[in-house]
Order: structure tokens, then sequence, then C-alpha cells
């Protein structure tokens, strides 16, 4: 067995420009999917004791409405693959524009399509994450803070939130550590990140050993800095 | 004398299940009342009602002049002026002790963070526990916990204070330190206040009314030293003879 250093040596440009696009839809995707993910996540428990008292007169089917909504859109994610949704997005969706509407050239483009993905993808999870921690929360905190009569809101805002969200990091980095793995995924629609760079240039001079093991390394890396991060964010929140 | 609390034919269900039946209470504005009953029989959902933590099912309930079913604005209106302190505490894990008293204040009452501040600090110190603001709650013991508990009800300034078990959840040598400060609080201030609660002495010592509750039902009340004394129902005399051996 032959192992070339310095082809790795050659090959880390392009694929340091691969990893810099992993890292941009990672990034992208994962910011836009916890606001997803947040609002999806507590659509689907609004209305419940969970974040205060049970609605009354016309909020009542409202809150039935965004509970519905958030649990179909979760669903719907998590029970189709990730690819299947990226190719959705990027093959059919604008044929399915074109069907029913008169926009002839609507396209997306890869990229677009890529980041998307992660943000519907990782938000559905993500809303998993916060309305299991946003549950999880002490149903007698929030009562007393109503015994003092302090709005829902301020008590959704100071009480549940930052202790929900203290419980959601670990969970949370587990799910940014997927999306970013996820985004080799893409190599699919043809979008440049790192996986395929590392495919590409292993197509022209066939070191699969090499180039595959400074891909493996490169998405160590990203993975290693996304977990020391939350883990840091952890530690400072570790107060109660 | 204006009561502050009037339940008239006052029922609640859970489903099919009703756990208070008719239950007719009228508190005067400075009164103690001591409620006790078996486990079961209703008195934190009593406690519950009247805070608006449920809503009662059928009759009319009276808080401070508020008709209850009331719209949102209202029952916001009603707790603050009725505070509640659980068994459990339920203090903020991520405040400070200081933070837990002064967070009603400020978010309840709008008032500045250095006013709110200050009148945490006060009650903090009537309690007893004025180097102990920077502990969080987990720092604490649970009588310091509950003593917290009860600085951070009085500090939205309530016309009543209602205690669900407040000693139920602490190590007997921690019993006295709460029951202490809520002695003082019902000397000195004349606060309205509503206590279920087994500690008879408690009971005979502050309590103006003792009201022993059964299957959802107030079975009998009076003068706390007569009621004891003289218990008419078998369930009463039972359930003291219960209490007396712990
Ligand atoms: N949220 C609820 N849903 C259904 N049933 C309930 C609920 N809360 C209380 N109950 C029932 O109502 C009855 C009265 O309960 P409650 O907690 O008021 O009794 P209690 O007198 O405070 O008892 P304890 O001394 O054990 O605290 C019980 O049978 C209880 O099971
Ligand atoms: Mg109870």
């Amino acid at each position: 067995m032959d192992f070339e250093f310095s082809v790795i040596v050659e090959s880390i440009p392009a694929l340091l420009a691969g990893a810099k696009l992993t890292w941009i839809i990672t990034v992208l995707g994962i910011s836009g999917g916890m606001v997803f993910g947040i609002l999806a996540g507590l659509g689907r428990i609004a209305g419940t004791e969970s974040l205060g008292e049970k609605p009354h007169g016309i909020f009542m089917p409202i809150s039935s409405l965004i509970r519905y909504i958030s649990s179909g859109y979760v669903e719907t994610v998590r029970g189709t693959p990730i690819i299947v949704q990226a190719m959705f997005l990027y093959f059919a969706f604008p044929m399915l524009v074109k069907a029913v509407t008169d926009i002839e050239r609507f396209r997306i483009e890869a990229l677009t399509a890529a980041v998307i993905t992660i943000i519907l993808n990782a938000g559905a999870y993500i809303a998993e994450i916060v309305r299991g921690s946003v549950v999880s929360v002490n149903k007698g905190l929030l009562e007393a803070g109503m015994s003092l009569g302090i709005s829902r809101f301020q008590l959704i805002v100071h009480v549940i939130g930052p202790i929900a969200f203290r419980r959601m990091i670990p969970p949370l980095g587990n799910q940014f550590i997927i999306s970013l793995k996820d985004t080799s995924l893409f190599i699919v629609i043809g979008v440049g990140e790192l996986t395929r760079q590392g495919q590409e240039i292993m197509a022209s001079n066939f070191r699969a050993l090499e180039i595959w093991l400074a891909v493996a390394v490169m998405y160590l890396i990203m993975t290693t800095v996304l977990a020391m991060s939350l883990r840091h964010l952890e530690r400072r929140m570790k107060i109660f | 004398m204006s009561s502050i609390i009037e339940l008239k034919k006052v029922c609640k269900s859970f489903g099919n299940t009703e756990v208070l039946h008719n239950v007719d209470l009228s508190i005067q504005e400075g009164e103690v009342v001591v409620i006790i009953g078996p486990s079961g029989s209703g008195k934190s959902t009593l406690l519950r009602c009247i805070n608006c933590l449920e809503m009662i099912t059928s009759g009319e309930l009276i808080v401070d002049d508020i008709r209850i079913p009331a719209e949102q604005g209202r029952i916001r209106q009603i707790r603050l002026e009725v505070g509640m302190v659980f068994q459990q505490f339920n203090l903020f894990p991520h405040m400070t002790a200081l933070e837990n008293v002064a967070f009603g204040p400020r978010k309840a009452r709008k008032m500045s963070k250095a006013e709110a501040t200050d009148i945490a600090r006060n009650l903090l110190d009537k309690v007893g526990l004025a180097e102990f603001e920077n502990k969080l709650p987990g720092q604490l013991s649970g009588g310091q916990q509950q003593r917290v508990a009860i600085a951070r009800a009085l500090a939205v300034s309530p016309k009543v204070l209602l205690f669900d078990e407040p000693t139920s959840a602490l190590d007997p040598e921690m019993i006295g330190e709460v029951l202490d400060v809520m002695k003082s609080i019902a000397k000195d201030s004349g606060m309205t206040m509503v206590v279920v609660t087994h500690e008879m002495g408690f009971a005979a010592q502050v309590g103006n009314r003792l009201i022993f509750m059964d299957d959802g039902r107030i079975v009998e009340e009076g003068k706390p030293g007569e009621v004891m004394k003289n218990p008419h129902s078998e369930r009463l005399k039972d359930f003291l003879g219960h209490v007396k051996h712990h």
C-alpha cells in the first residue's frame, strides 16, 4: 500500500473550498432551523397547560389549528428521507411551480435548495427538542409565577424559556452535528460541498485512501468545533 | 365586615368526578382560616379555585369583589391580590433568592429594578434570610426555600395569602422556622390567610377559624380550640386521632 502525503497537500485548497461551503450551509441551515424549530415546537404545544392555561373562546380553535400545522410539518419531515426532500425541492418543486402558475423560468439554485432543506429538516427535529424541553419544565413554576399575577408571556420569556433552553443544549448539539453531516447528501443535487469536492478529486486521481481520509478529518474538525462551542455554552449556563 | 372571599354552592369536577360539592365559605378580611382534612378531600383544589389555577364548575365565587369566571385581565388582578405558597416551594431555579422575590414586583407590579430589589431585600430580611440573597434555590435548605417562597408571595403586596401544606415537604427540624414566619405575618400585618396544614399547634395558636373538609365538603368549622376539643362528627374525631399521633 502506498500512501502519498503530497496528494493530500495538493487537494487541500479544493477540499477547503468544499469545507467552507459545507460550513456555510450548516450555519445558515441550523440558524433557520432554530427559528422553525422554536416556532413549530411551541406550536405543537400551543394552548396546552405546558404554556400556561388552556385558552378560551376563539383562541381554542386557533391554537388547535396551530398545533395541527406544526405537527403536520414535523411529521412530514421526520417521515421522509432528507435526500428525498432535497431532490423534491431541487427537481420537483420548480416543476410543481410551473404547473400551477405561469412562471416559466422558476429555478432554485442547488445551494439555496441545500440550505432550505437543512432549515426544514433541522427545524422539524429541533421542534421536538424544544417541545420536549418545555414540557419537562416543572408546571409548578408556571403556577407560582401566575399566582404572583405575572403574565404568561413574561413567564415564558423569563422562566420557562431559560430553563428549557438550558435543557435543550445537549440534544441541540447532537442535531447540529447531524445536520452538518447531512450536508454531504447534497452531492446528489450537485452542491460543491466537501464530500463532492472529495469525490471529484478522487475521480481524477483515484487516490481514495488519501482523499477520503482528508475529507473525514475535515468533517471531524468541523463537528468538533460545533460540539465544543455547545459544551462551552452549556458550562456557562450550568448554574442551577 | 366585608368578606374578601365568598363561595356559594361551589362545585368543581375533574372530568366526571366531582371533588368539591356545594362548598359555602365566606372569609373576612384579616381572618386566618386553617383547613384540615384527609388526603384527597379537596383542600388543594379549593385553594387553587380561589386563586383561579382551577376554574369552578358551578356555583358562585367572588374574590376581592371580582366574580369568577372573569376575563384574563381580571384574573391577573385577583392573583395580584391573592398570593399562594406551595408545598413544593416552586422557586425559580435559575434565579437567586433576591431575584426570585424581586421578580413579582418587577413584572406584575411593573416596578423599577431598584424599587423591586429594595422590597425584596426588606422581605428577605423579614424572613431571616438577608445573608442568603445571592444563593440559588438549589443551595438552600427546604426551610430556607420555603421562607424565600413566602417572601416572594408577599412581595407583590397581596391582600390574601393561600398556603397549601407549606411544611409538609420539610424535615421536622425546619418546620418551626417556617411556621414562625407565618405566625409573624398573621400577627404583624393582619394579612388574610387561608392555610391548609396539619400543624394543629399552629391552628390553635394563630387560626381564627378551623375548617374540617372531607370528601369535597366542609364538614365542621368553628373556633380552632373548640373544634379540636369537641369534634362532632366521627370523621373529625378519627382524623384528629390520626394527626395527634404524628
Ligand atoms: N388535575 C386533576 N385532575 C383530576 N383529578 C384531580 C386533579 N386534581 C385533583 N384531583 C382529584 O381531586 C381530589 C381532591 O384532590 P386535592 O388535591 O384537592 O386533595 P387534598 O385534600 O389537597 O389532598 P392532599 O392532602 O393529598 O393534598 C382527589 O381525588 C384528586 O385525585
Ligand atoms: Mg393537597
